[in-house]
């Protein structure tokens, strides 16, 4: 309910009373704290997964292949989206003196969101995914989240046009880019046609799949956890510590560059893939630029502090927001090292990535929240900070677990990728099975383990502080302000551009969409219209019915979080895996399986490699098979049965999609899954399996494991 | 086959007009930004946030 209606005259301005919406702010609040301590926990559960495979209690929906998606939709949307959303209602409400648009849509985004965030953890646990990394989510609520962030649009821009101050501060600009940047990414990525209203197939298949998926999946980090996170920062950090910005002009340069050069970066997680050459380099390049940008908004936001150095060693929010900065340089100094090619070929599928990826969101975006939080929440409850000492102690643990988590992972990483490229001097690789490489890192995962724990008990210790601070505190509404209506006495004339810019919000947020829209056009259009230009290898068939089956059952456990399925063309893949993989293999693949990690070997070709018997008792305990092997049990695909009943549809959806499944093929696709079921079953009946394995999932499973890699290996045969 | 079709799927004119179409914007509103006669102006914009709203009693 806006309170705008007094007037009083003063000179020839109208100056006008109103009051703010801080009850949506501590809502937020809360659900930062409620949906950081889960996704923390999460975190803590799968790293003591990844060092000891026992601690999933052999429960399907508390596997790693299964939390590990929850866990980053968590930090992502829960954690960092709600801190988002309390920080820039905090702060927008202040920079434009006035309250929120509308309460009605405020309340709405707030439980909309929550309820966003409950239906993830109701669905990914229990296997229903996308199968695409940080967009695991399935189609009803990739729906509802495009509506819920209408609501905010509508209601963020609504607060613009009823704004008092004409000049549109530099935070709101980070927040206009990251509204309409995030949209613009979600809807393009989520394109996908409804299987049943659980599942669905990516419109997109194999390399164009992974090109969106990428662009989707960098520019999330980019317009999710950096630019708002940078509004923020600009309004948090001189508030904190009652100095303006360092440069304000610096700040205006940062923001043009970093929107403009962000959103090329993607193609620098598909690096010595099948991706067009030309898309590789140049997401390399941009990243390389990403430097300036990057750097010029931390020195902005580090200088902010000169001169109250001395409080950043007595203010616990100052201290955090300090910190972070720091750790957003550490992080962004990193990154477009990672992105150089020749770097890139060691770090990437290894543990280097999560490591880098952490000292982000640990070290730039929880640190950076905590800073917020302690100055937010003795604003909102009227009153000071319950302990100062607990937050210090918070500082240190956190800062101390998160050192713990890079270093280890740095150690695993090189270690690891050296390994895999050993080759002694009669060009023969020195470690050919994968587990020697694997068991030699098993104890830098439980030092990461201990460092997340850490960083756990560093939260929850916030949580309690900020408790007691809002318990002693009393939340206040209604407080009435004052400030002149906007009229045209603060209207610029002969104001340069972009001054004038300044005060014109909605063509800013246009300009900002066509920024986006460049790089995005440029560098994904072609990739998507190259169909044309691709001759198809005819050697490279649909998958059949049941391993259509069995692919669905690998994306429902997440066995891509640990396998690739792309062989990158280095001596010592191609050695380990066999041929480098081609863009013509992917083309049956929706949505494409590359993974972007390997804590287990590549399965791009592991067709044919190994009897059904292997697959099978591998399934049942991988160490049976391999001895030392981290991978968990997956004994319930030996109890689930078969989903024939969804199959059909299944089939017409590909087909729909441009699979060349013929109609009757479809009719008798059931009997024909059926039927290589039997095959594979009686196959391990030899091995003494008892028949009734015919119609349980892990047959599905081991007839798309034997499919994998295979038709390019018999195009390779037959000339 | 189709890798060799697509690493000959070059298009150099594409990220050129990119890298151009960035030069200019950047030299345009670095121009803007940093002329002299808008210092006092972003002073004055660097403050909002501090200023600290005037309270109705």
């Amino acid at each position: 309910m806006s309170s705008d209606a007094s007037t009083m005259p003063s000179s020839n301005r109208r100056l006008e009373t109103f009051s703010y919406d801080d009850q949506i702010v501590r809502w937020f609040v809360i659900a930062t704290l409620v949906w950081g301590a889960v996704a923390m926990l999460l975190g803590v559960t799968i790293a003591f997964q990844l060092a000891d495979w026992r601690v999933n209690f052999g429960v399907p929906w508390l596997t790693f292949g299964r939390l590990r998606p929850l866990h980053t939709n968590g930090a992502i949307f829960g954690f960092c989206g709600n801190a988002i959303f309390a920080g820039i209602y905090f702060s927008h409400q202040r920079l434009l003196k006035t309250r929120l648009f509308n309460d009605l849509l405020s309340k709405i985004h707030f439980w909309g969101w929550q309820f966003i965030i409950v239906s993830a953890a109701l669905t990914l646990p229990f296997g229903i995914t996308s199968g695409k990394e940080y967009a695991e989510l399935e189609w009803p609520i990739d729906i509802l989240i495009t509506l819920i962030w209408v609501v905010f649009a509508v209601n963020f821009f609504g607060t613009i046009i009823r704004r008092r101050e004409r000049h549109i501060y530099v935070a709101i600009w980070f927040y206009i880019a990251t509204i309409i940047t995030v949209a613009v990414l979600h809807i393009v990525n989520s394109m996908e046609v409804p299987v049943t209203f659980f599942k669905s197939y990516s419109m997109y298949a194999g390399v164009q799949d992974a090109l969106v998926q990428w662009w989707y999946g960098h520019n999330a980090v980019a317009f999710f956890l950096t630019t708002p996170f940078l509004g923020l920062m600009y309004y948090f950090v001189p508030k904190a510590a009652n100095r303006p910005v360092y440069s304000y002009r610096l700040s205006i340069i940062h923001f043009w560059s970093l929107v403009f050069i962000y959103i090329w970066a993607g193609p620098h997680h598909l690096l010595y893939t099948t991706l067009p050459e030309w898309a590789q380099t140049l997401g390399m390049v941009f990243s390389i630029s990403l430097w300036m940008p990057s750097w010029g908004g931390m020195i902005n936001g580090l200088m902010t502090l000169r001169g109250v150095w001395h409080k950043v060693r007595t203010e616990p929010g100052l201290r955090f927001m300090a910190t972070s900065l720091t750790f957003y340089g550490m992080a962004t100094f990193e990154g477009p090292l990672l992105s150089i090619k020749s770097v890139n070929a060691i770090a990437h599928f290894t543990d280097w990535i999560p490591g880098h990826v952490h000292s982000g969101t640990i070290g730039w975006n929880y640190m950076l929240i905590a800073g917020i939080l302690f100055y937010m929440v003795p604003k909102l409850w009227n009153t000071e900070l319950y302990s100062k000492k607990l937050a210090n102690i918070q500082f240190w643990l956190a800062t101390i677990g998160l050192v713990f988590y890079v270093v280890s992972m740095w150690v695993a990483g090189v270690t690891q990728s050296l390994m895999w490229r050993a080759m002694d001097s009669t060009g023969r690789l020195t470690y050919p099975n994968f587990i020697e490489t694997v068991v030699k890192i098993v104890p830098m995962y439980w030092v990461r383990a201990i460092g997340g724990t850490l960083v756990l008990i560093s939260f929850l210790i916030m949580i309690y502080n900020l408790y007691k601070t809002a318990k002693k505190g009393k939340a206040q509404d209604g407080e009435v302000f004052e400030a002149y209506a906007l009229d045209e006495s603060s209207v610029e004339h002969k104001a340069t551009p972009h001054r004038k810019l300044e005060g014109w919000p909605m063509i800013f947020a246009v300009l900002s969409l066509i920024a986006i829209l460049v790089g995005s056009a440029i560098e994904i259009l072609p990739s998507l219209l190259s169909d044309k230009y691709i001759v198809k290898n005819i050697a490279v068939k649909p998958y059949t019915p049941l391993e259509l089956i069995g692919r669905d059952v690998y994306i429902r456990e997440g066995c891509y979080l640990c396998h690739s399925q792309t062989i990158r063309p280095m001596a010592h893949e191609v050695l380990r895996y066999g041929k480098a993989s081609d863009a013509a293999e992917f083309v049956y693949d929706r949505p494409f399986q590359w993974g972007s990690k390997r804590t287990g070997p590549d399965l791009a070709r592991v067709g044919g490699k190994y009897p059904d018997m292997w697959h099978y008792r591998h399934f049942y305990d991988p160490r049976e098979v391999t001895a030392g092997s981290i991978m968990p049990r997956y004994t319930w695909l030996f109890d689930n049965k078969i989903d024939y009943l969804t199959l059909p549809k299944k089939m017409q959806v590909m087909q729909q999609l441009g699979v060349p499944y013929k109609n009757e093929e479809i009719e008798n696709g059931v009997a024909s899954a059926k039927a290589q079921a039997l095959v594979i079953a009686t196959g391990l009946a030899e091995s003494g399996i008892p028949a009734q394995i015919v119609d349980k999932e892990v047959v599905a499973l081991i007839s798309y494991m034997q499919r994998l890699g295979i038709d390019f290996t018999k195009a390779e045969v037959v000339p | 086959m189709k890798q060799s079709v697509l690493s000959q799927f070059d298009m150099p004119w594409i990220p050129i007009t990119g890298l151009l179409l960035f030069v200019f914007c950047f030299v345009a509103y670095t121009y803007w930004t940093f002329r002299k006669s808008n210092k006092a102006h972003y002073q004055e914009a660097s403050m909002i946030p501090l200023e600290d709203e005037r309270r109705k009693i």
